[in-house]
């Protein structure tokens, strides 16, 4: 399709304010008298609490008030069950030590700090439970004994075929166990905010959000307030990756304006962002796969248990996900999947960029080249066999819908990175020679695909406004886009004001995207699933349809209006319904679109070291249509840097329950001499048709193949694989030792 | 109290500082220059640097009084007359902006990079921003942006 403004590499609408300084985030608002809060968080993982004593705290100088679960009217909060307590009761137990105990508000932040520490609470300490396998098993002490009578929160299972007759088919059977760490979202911005009584005697808050219409369901639920009694205003926001889908301060900002009457700021540390907020998912999975002599996949037997923590959270949501994802974007005749994810008092586990799709391409990744080496086959052409295309049968049973882009992905990546096809087989390329004598190359290649949208049956949909000011002749003056769709540095304003400025033949800086209150704007789902393109995009693609539509009624009639109003809203399944799993056999219609990637990795391992340099990374994605090729490529930069740093560097450490990694300092990322020294990327486009001008996603899938590409390289270089992320150079090198 | 009296995006400024207030904090709640962001407070992120004397510092550790007679530059004075930088317009052409958290710090690293090495390479590119995290880019369209700046000079 010929677009103008769709397809151009447009600066953000953003991008001035950010690069002058006059972007404000949450940490930069402030009000005339207003007060400071901090949070007295729970010390003990597990533990019964049975007495909390805030009276030394009430009389320390500047303080005032200690807010208590005796001040939260309903006290319980969550995004998809509401089993975690705002502030934890007397009588009740501390699960995790992101548990809250009290909120101290005082004059000055300071004297907030001072406070919160003589606040004194009486534990009485039960057993930490830290093993989600050892968790699962009966007997164990339960996490919610109060809700359910095992520690297993959930379990899907797949049954496709039959197992026992696929693996008696296959020539080769290969194993493995893999398992993934607690990855730290990382993003810049610690949490931030300020909750107020506005004009109107609304509780305000302003703070950054993922889905600020459903932070408003759920402060107004904890606050026993009608939901137009609380409105959220969203500005700059530093950063998410899934993190700021759950509520972590915008509840108790609104709890502290709600009590105190007062403005009250607050603002985390980096150890309280890092140590008292949820994490990626850890994943056990233990695989087992079997393929016949001429490369096809007969059988695979697969199970994945993961660390919920201490509440639900998004587990569930992320364990169906990733249990559909787990087999990878093959065609599967026989499968027998099973995942698990089961409460412990680790972090909670939740949202993070890939929503349960990062975890699978570790395990089927690694078992394709185990499987391409016991073949003697190549590892492209082995993907190339076994890939999903259109209408084939995924493991879940449901058909692909059109736009399946997996090979082409591959296609381009391998051709890329120098791949050859020779007699009908494909040929991995020469690397040249390392830097030195005890340097290895070794070149690794990894695909995987994820949902766009909310999968399972769930009612994704977006609203958008659409309002247009005429000049006096009728030509469009100026455009107002008004949707709930947190920007979160994506830059999915920008995209959504290109789609509107295509659809009604203006140029972009005509289009404004109203700012974001949820008191003013409509409800567009939550920045996540990679679906804001795909959802909110088709949404503001209709209404500004139906308002050009209007446009050419009023400029017929000569009516003489000076403004044209439309409203549409988009559901996914009005696109494709999706279903839930079927309960014994797992078979559904599990999501509305797809994003497919491939990167391959060239690395040089130091085998005194195992100091692993990405030299080159081409990462191949297919977007069905790049809204803007400049941010795509931004999403794939920071999808390798995400995938680089959690196979390599990554690992949120606790102990008992306590956290060991609660900075920077101990919690590296992967800073601008850590990436690949080149990184090749490379936009396909194989369209959605029911996609806004073919366009799927792109957020996540960014980050999917990183982590075993690296991993399969490593392995081509020097032979060894790492049962558990991260692979740091300490690792490879006792894995090389271990192998002799 | 002791007085600071130092010049910040060209004005001189004073006021009573205590002897603990740190750079970042003065900037921020005393003089409203909210571009300087903080990201740890412990020197780990480089979100809070900014230009002291031409040098790039953490400003989140940086005490306010050792800035007493300095020029301190903020991403607030990068623009001249309304006029934005090089870098700035680089930034933006390139894509180096995502959630934009990191930009000021970056910017801020960058302008000393360019000002005492105008042709930077790519190695020394890397090296002046590492001490910058960014989780939202990668680094690429960053270091695209310094050496589109480095290639065009200052205005």
């Amino acid at each position: 399709m010929k677009t103008r403004v769709v397809g151009q590499s447009l600066p953000r609408l953003d991008a001035k304010d950010k690069v002058t300084g006059r972007a404000r985030y949450p940490g930069d608002f402030s009000m005339p008298g207003m007060l400071h809060a901090k949070v007295v968080w729970s010390e003990r993982p597990h533990a019964w609490v049975r007495r909390i004593d805030v009276s030394k705290a009430e009389v320390y100088p500047g303080v005032v008030r200690v807010i208590t679960y005796r001040d939260v009217p309903v006290n319980e909060y969550g995004i998809n069950v509401m089993d975690q307590p705002v502030l934890v009761s007397e009588g009740d137990k501390v699960r995790w030590v992101g548990d809250r105990i009290a909120v101290v508000v005082a004059e000055t932040e300071q004297a907030a700090k001072e406070a919160c520490r003589l606040v004194q609470v009486q534990y009485e300490l039960l057993p930490v439970i830290t093993d989600p396998r050892e968790a699962m098993k009966s007997g164990t002490p339960l996490v919610h004994e109060e809700r359910t009578t095992s520690n297993v929160l959930h379990h899907v299972k797949i049954r496709k075929g039959d197992v026992q007759v696929g693996f008696a088919q296959a020539d080769v059977v290969v194993e493995g166990y893999y398992v993934t760490p607690h990855v730290e979202h990382a993003y810049l911005q610690p949490e931030a905010g300020l909750g107020y009584i506005d004009e109107q005697g609304r509780i305000a808050v302003v703070c950054a959000a993922q889905w600020p219409h459903d932070d408003i369901h759920q402060i107004a639920h904890l606050l026993n307030l009608p939901e137009d009694q609380v409105h959220e205003i969203v500005p700059a926001v530093g950063g998410a990756f899934g993190g700021r889908e759950d509520m972590y301060i915008q509840h108790l900002l609104a709890l502290c304006a709600y009590v105190v009457r007062r403005p009250v700021r607050m603002v985390f540390t980096r150890e309280e962002s890092v140590s008292r907020t949820g994490k990626r998912h850890p994943f056990y999975l233990r695989h087992r796969w079997g393929a016949t002599r001429d490369g096809m996949i007969s059988a695979v037997e697969i199970e994945g248990i993961s660390d919920a923590g201490a509440y639900a959270s998004t587990s569930v949501p992320v364990l169906a996900n990733a249990t559909s994802f787990f087999a990878g974007p093959y065609v599967v005749p026989n499968a027998k999947i099973d995942g698990y994810t089961v409460y412990t008092n680790n972090a909670v586990t939740m949202a993070m960029r890939g929503f349960g799709a990062t975890q699978p391409p570790v395990g089927h990744e690694q078992q394709m080249d185990k499987l391409a080496k016991v073949l003697g086959m190549d590892p492209v052409e082995l993907r190339l066999k076994n890939f999903l295309d259109e209408g084939a049968m995924a493991v879940t049973g449901n058909r692909m819908p059109p736009g399946v882009g997996i090979k082409e992905t591959l296609r381009q990546a391998a051709l890329a990175a120098g791949w050859r096809e020779q007699n009908g087989h494909w040929v991995k390329p020469d690397l040249g020679k390392p830097q030195a004598l005890h340097k290895r190359r070794g070149i690794g290649v990894a695909s995987a695909y994820k949902n766009v949208g909310y999968s399972f049956g769930f009612d994704d949909k977006t609203t958008a406004q659409v309002e247009l000011t005429l000049e006096r002749s009728g030509t469009i003056a100026r455009v107002q886009v008004r949707v709930g769709a947190s920007d979160v540095g994506e830059g999915v304003h920008t995209a959504l004001a290109q789609i509107a400025a295509e659809a009604l033949e203006v140029p972009l800086e005509k289009v404004e995207i109203a700012p974001l209150d949820t008191a003013n704007v409509p409800d567009a789902g939550s920045s996540s699933a990679s679906r804001h393109v795909y959802i909110s995009g088709n949404a503001v693609l209709r209404a500004s349809q139906e308002a050009k539509a209007k446009l050419a009624g009023i400029l017929r009639a000569k009516s003489g209006e000076s403004h044209v109003e439309a409203q549409h809203t988009f559901r996914g399944r009005s696109a494709r319904p999706t279903t839930n799993y079927d309960s014994e056999t797992g078979q559904c219609d599990p999501h509305i679109s797809y994003g497919y990637a491939t990167q391959i990795a060239m690395v040089e391992v130091d085998t005194e070291t195992g100091n692993v340099d990405v030299l080159k990374l081409w990462a191949a994605h297919d977007v069905g249509q790049a809204v803007n090729p400049t941010m795509v490529e931004g999403q794939i930069g920071g999808g390798v840097h995400m995938g680089l740093g959690y196979a390599l560097m990554e690992e949120f450490i606790q102990e008992e329950g306590l956290v060991r990694t609660r900075s920077f300092a101990e919690y590296p990322i992967p800073t601008a001499v850590d990436m690949p020294l080149e990184i090749v990327p490379i936009i396909v486009e194989v369209p959605d048709p029911t996609g806004p001008y073919g366009a799927k996603g792109v957020g996540e899938m960014t980050t999917l193949p990183t982590a075993p590409a690296l991993l399969n390289a490593i392995h081509d270089a020097v032979g060894v694989r790492s049962e558990r992320l991260p692979v740091t150079a300490e690792k490879v090198l006792m894995e090389m030792k271990r192998r002799g | 109290m002791p007085t600071l009296v130092m010049t910040v995006n060209g004005a001189t400024t004073q006021l009573e500082v205590a002897a603990s207030d740190l750079l970042a904090d003065v900037l921020r709640d005393r003089l409203g220059l909210t571009g300087t962001k903080i990201g740890c407070n412990e020197g780990e992120c480089g979100a809070c640097t900014v230009l002291v004397d031409d040098q790039a510092v953490l400003s989140c550790l940086y005490p306010a009084l050792k800035a007493q007679g300095q020029q301190v530059e903020t991403v607030e004075g990068l623009a001249a007359n309304g006029k934005l930088h090089v870098l700035q317009h680089a930034f933006m052409e390139a894509g180096a902006v995502q959630c934009g958290f990191c930009t000021p710090g970056m910017l801020m690293s960058a302008k000393a990079l360019l000002d005492e090495n105008p042709q930077p390479s790519e190695p020394e590119i890397k090296e002046a921003i590492s001490g910058n995290l960014c989780r939202c880019t990668g680094y690429y369209q960053i270091i695209r942006a310094i050496r589109m700046a480095s290639e065009e000079g200052t205005p």
